[in-house]
């Protein structure tokens, strides 16, 4: 995306402040998934822990950002370009936390599942776990760069983790019929794999507001076109 | 600019010309008219003195005659001002004409003389005035006038003549002003079309002007000034391209945040350590170029104390990179704002050393603990009494034995990756064919095959050429990789060793098994010193974690390479690559 100067550089450098708060809460968020999924993978309690322990940070940043866009929403009364990015910020923040809560909701599952046995090496939650990540990653550079075909394959790739995530289901459920005890492992790796679904929405909507703060469209709640190239 | 100072001197010449030319015209006018008016008064008064002579009927008579002589206008006015004869009266005056200012003069002094609108002769007019008889007793007056055109003729006349003259004077003058600035400005322009050209960076040669005036001196003063600009801009740029040089040049990669926290330039070696993406990230925040959360709080920590920073951090790209990176401030002009470097060192190779060192450390620690411990273990349990059970002893000792030959294996091995290593145990080089030492190893490995029912595939071309080795380091390559097969392999797998000239002036040796194969993360990693792919069971298997890492070494020597391909489950691959290496002596 261009970047115009304004007159005021004041104004530039609190705008420049929010973009990059938005891409630091995303880093954050983008690390906690990365952390969960080792500790998913290695069993490791002590980093679950920590995810819960960061998400305050990650709430207390979504705050301030929503402060800082409010403040200047309030002071410098902005107006197309700038007002639609303000706007934009306020909501990205807020599926951002959304996401450090659920990642912490995961990491919180992953400490109880490491004390339970394993029932089968874990393949498809780490999948999604990158799949996921990457997402954000996108979504975040779809908002960097004001690149809609980003977030276009952003919102494409939201079905992806859909399809993983009833993947999962059913074969869970051949678990759990097979043998009960399983089923409380498996409620556990549901919840995750759901988790991880929700958090793919919440990319999906943020690519939504990148969409809607580059070109106006409002394309939310509408399926993502799927092109065959 | 070019015809201002041309139009400027013109101006300023023509202006005072003027000037002066209409303060000579009005101070002469003023004397002229001045002087005119008392000549012609003075003559008249002169006449009409000599006419007052005269007895006034006699004057009356000769009115006219007088009046052509004198060349005026008479008129004989009596005491009560009536006009007793006018040589020019086109209508009858009847009117007293003692009001007239002339005659009140006349009455008074004797004479008076006055400049008035005649309306009788609807002209100017110049009187003068006479009194006949004596101021008690008037007995009229003589009154001569001419016309008062007689001042102004000749005024007019020096008027035109003045006018003519200045204008040729000035005409004069503007040529002779030309010509004079024209020459004064040529050097002039000279200068200003050469200091244009220096102002737009083209300075080539010096200016010739060959005035010996302050022009010459100012051209002189711009000819050393440019030399020493020339001399002046030679070094910076000399001193730019060599900072230039050592700036791309670095293995270092580098950054400078201008004083926006944006990315202002990157050098040769950070757009490697970034790779494809260094072309997008100039002009971005660092936030946004690498979303790097303990980047970007070593930023803000050196914002915070203007303070050096340095800070080691992952960039997790396809191949994770660790680097090192020192934030520092770039002195700009004193007070202005500052720019940020940021210096990233690239440590990831480093820190594999340091990882593969330790490891090292810990693993030669417990490869030899291991045996030890078993050895010190048993003897103990010998001493303590155990001895005595015959059956026991052997057993136990037959474990000594075990354990003690694996710690010698292990030395073995040791001081063979050493010897090769430093270079010490000589390297023979002869032509030799690859059979023999393949018959040697497989000798070595046949019992274990038919042991585990193994099927041995050969599949050597009958041509192969001869390649330039070693023949007891070729035995221990093909028994290392073999021994490794046998190892991996299940029982009744298929191991199949075969040989092939490759594509790249290379002999290669193929030796495939169906074992249990190498997840693919660790296949990089199958030749540091002790690493395991599998730990527990290789070292069930008697391995030393070494067998690979002397292949390699032994490779390095041969100057070829191995390269190791592998799917858990189904089996490896193991490539050896020869080069057929040319003599030269």
């Amino acid at each position: 995306m261009e970047e115009k100067r304004h007159t005021s550089a004041e104004y530039e450098r609190e705008l420049r402040e929010i973009k990059d708060g938005l891409l630091y809460l995303g880093a954050m968020t983008e690390k906690a998934l990365e952390k969960g999924s080792i500790a998913l993978l290695e069993r490791n309690s002590e980093l679950a822990r920590q995810i819960v322990c960061e998400d305050d940070q990650i709430d207390q940043l979504d705050v301030m950002l929503e402060e800082k866009c409010i403040r200047l929403l309030a002071l410098r009364q902005p107006a197309a370009r700038d007002l639609r990015f303000i706007t934009t910020a306020i909501k990205i923040t807020g599926h951002l936390e959304r996401i450090g809560d659920m990642a912490a909701k995961i990491a919180e599952k992953i400490l109880i599942l490491n004390d339970l046995p394993q029932i089968k090496p874990y393949i498809d939650l780490p999948r999604m776990v990158e799949i996921v990540r990457g997402m954000i990653r996108k979504s975040l550079d779809a908002l960097v760069r004001g690149d809609v075909e980003q977030a276009e394959r952003v919102r494409q790739e939201d079905t992806v983790i859909d399809q993983l995530n009833d993947q999962i289901f059913r074969e869970l459920l051949t678990f759990m019929m097979n043998d009960p005890h399983t089923i409380q492992v498996c409620l556990y790796i549901m919840q995750i794999s759901k988790s991880l679904e929700r958090i793919a929405d919440h990319t999906e909507g943020i690519a939504d507001m990148v969409i809607y703060m580059v070109t106006g469209k409002v394309v939310r709640h509408q399926p993502a076109c799927v092109e065959n190239k | 600019m070019k015809t201002g100072l041309i139009a400027k001197f013109l101006l300023a010449f023509v202006a005072t010309g003027i000037l002066v030319a209409a303060a000579a015209e009005f101070f002469i006018e003023r004397q002229l008219k001045a002087d005119l008016i008392r000549w012609v008064e003075d003559e008249m008064t002169a006449e009409a003195n000599i006419i007052a002579l005269m007895p006034m009927e006699e004057i009356a008579k000769h009115a006219v005659e007088l009046a052509e002589r004198t060349r005026s206008r008479l008129t004989l006015i009596d005491a009560q001002g009536r006009i007793i004869a006018d040589t020019d009266l086109r209508d009858i005056e009847i009117d007293s004409h003692l009001n007239r200012s002339e005659i009140q003069q006349a009455r008074l002094k004797g004479n008076g003389s006055s400049i008035r609108y005649s309306h009788s002769l609807k002209m100017d007019m110049l009187y003068v005035a006479f009194l006949l008889g004596d101021q008690k007793r008037p007995k009229g007056y003589i009154r001569l006038s001419r016309s008062y055109q007689e001042v102004t003729g000749p005024i007019n006349q020096l008027r035109k003549t003045v006018r003519q003259n200045l204008l040729l004077a000035v005409f004069f003058s503007l040529l002779i002003t030309l010509l004079f600035s024209l020459r004064l400005i040529s050097p002039i322009r000279k200068l200003a079309a050469y200091t244009e050209k220096a102002r737009m960076g083209n300075i080539a040669g010096q200016i010739r002007i060959d005035t010996r005036d302050e022009i010459g001196t100012m051209a002189e003063n711009i000819n050393t000034m440019v030399d020493v600009l020339n001399e002046k801009i030679r070094n910076a740029d000399e001193e730019r391209r060599q900072l230039q040089a050592v700036f791309s040049g670095m293995v270092e990669g580098i950054l400078v945040l201008d004083p926006c926290k944006r990315i202002e330039t990157i050098n040769r070696g950070m757009e490697e350590i970034i790779g494809s993406r260094a072309g997008e990230i100039v002009g971005r925040t660092l936030l946004e170029a690498f979303r790097n959360i303990p980047l970007h709080d070593a930023l803000e920590r050196f914002r915070a104390t203007r303070e050096k920073v340095v800070q080691e951090i992952t960039l997790e790209d396809e191949h994770p990179v660790v680097l090192d990176v020192t934030i520092s401030a770039v002195q700009g002009k004193d007070g202005g704002e500052q720019k940020t470097m940021l210096v990233f060192h690239d440590v990831t190779r480093l820190k594999k050393l340091e990882r593969i060192r330790t490891d090292f450390v810990a693993n030669v620690t417990h490869e030899i603990r291991t045996p030890l411990t078993a050895i010190i273990g048993f003897v103990e349990t010998l001493q303590q009494g155990a001895i005595d059970d015959r059956g026991k002893t052997l057993q136990f000792l037959q474990t000594i034995h075990e354990n003690a030959q694996r710690l010698n294996r292990l030395v073995d091995d040791l001081l063979i990756l050493t010897g090769i290593e430093s270079g010490e145990t000589g390297f023979h080089p002869d032509w030799l064919s690859i059979d023999g030492a393949l018959d040697q190893a497989l000798t070595v490995v046949a019992e274990r095959i038919s042991e585990k029912r193994l099927k041995l595939i050969k599949e050597l071309r009958q041509d192969l050429p001869p390649i330039r080795t070693d023949g007891d380091r070729l035995t221990q390559i093909l028994l290392n990789i073999l021994d490794n097969a046998v190892k991996f392999t299940p029982e009744g797998g298929t191991i199949t060793v075969s040989a092939f000239p490759g594509a790249e002036q290379d002999l290669i040796v193929r030796i495939t098994d169906t074992g249990v194969g190498i997840p693919k993360g660790e296949i990089s990693r199958l030749g540091e010193r002790f690493y395991r792919a599998d730990k527990t069971r290789s070292r069930e298997l008697g391995g030393t974690g070494l067998g690979l890492s002397i292949v390699k070494h032994l490779m390095k020597e041969h100057q070829g390479r191995m390269v190791i391909e592998s799917s858990p489950g189904h089996g490896t691959t193991v490539s050896l690559h020869f080069p057929y290496v040319q003599e030269s002596t």
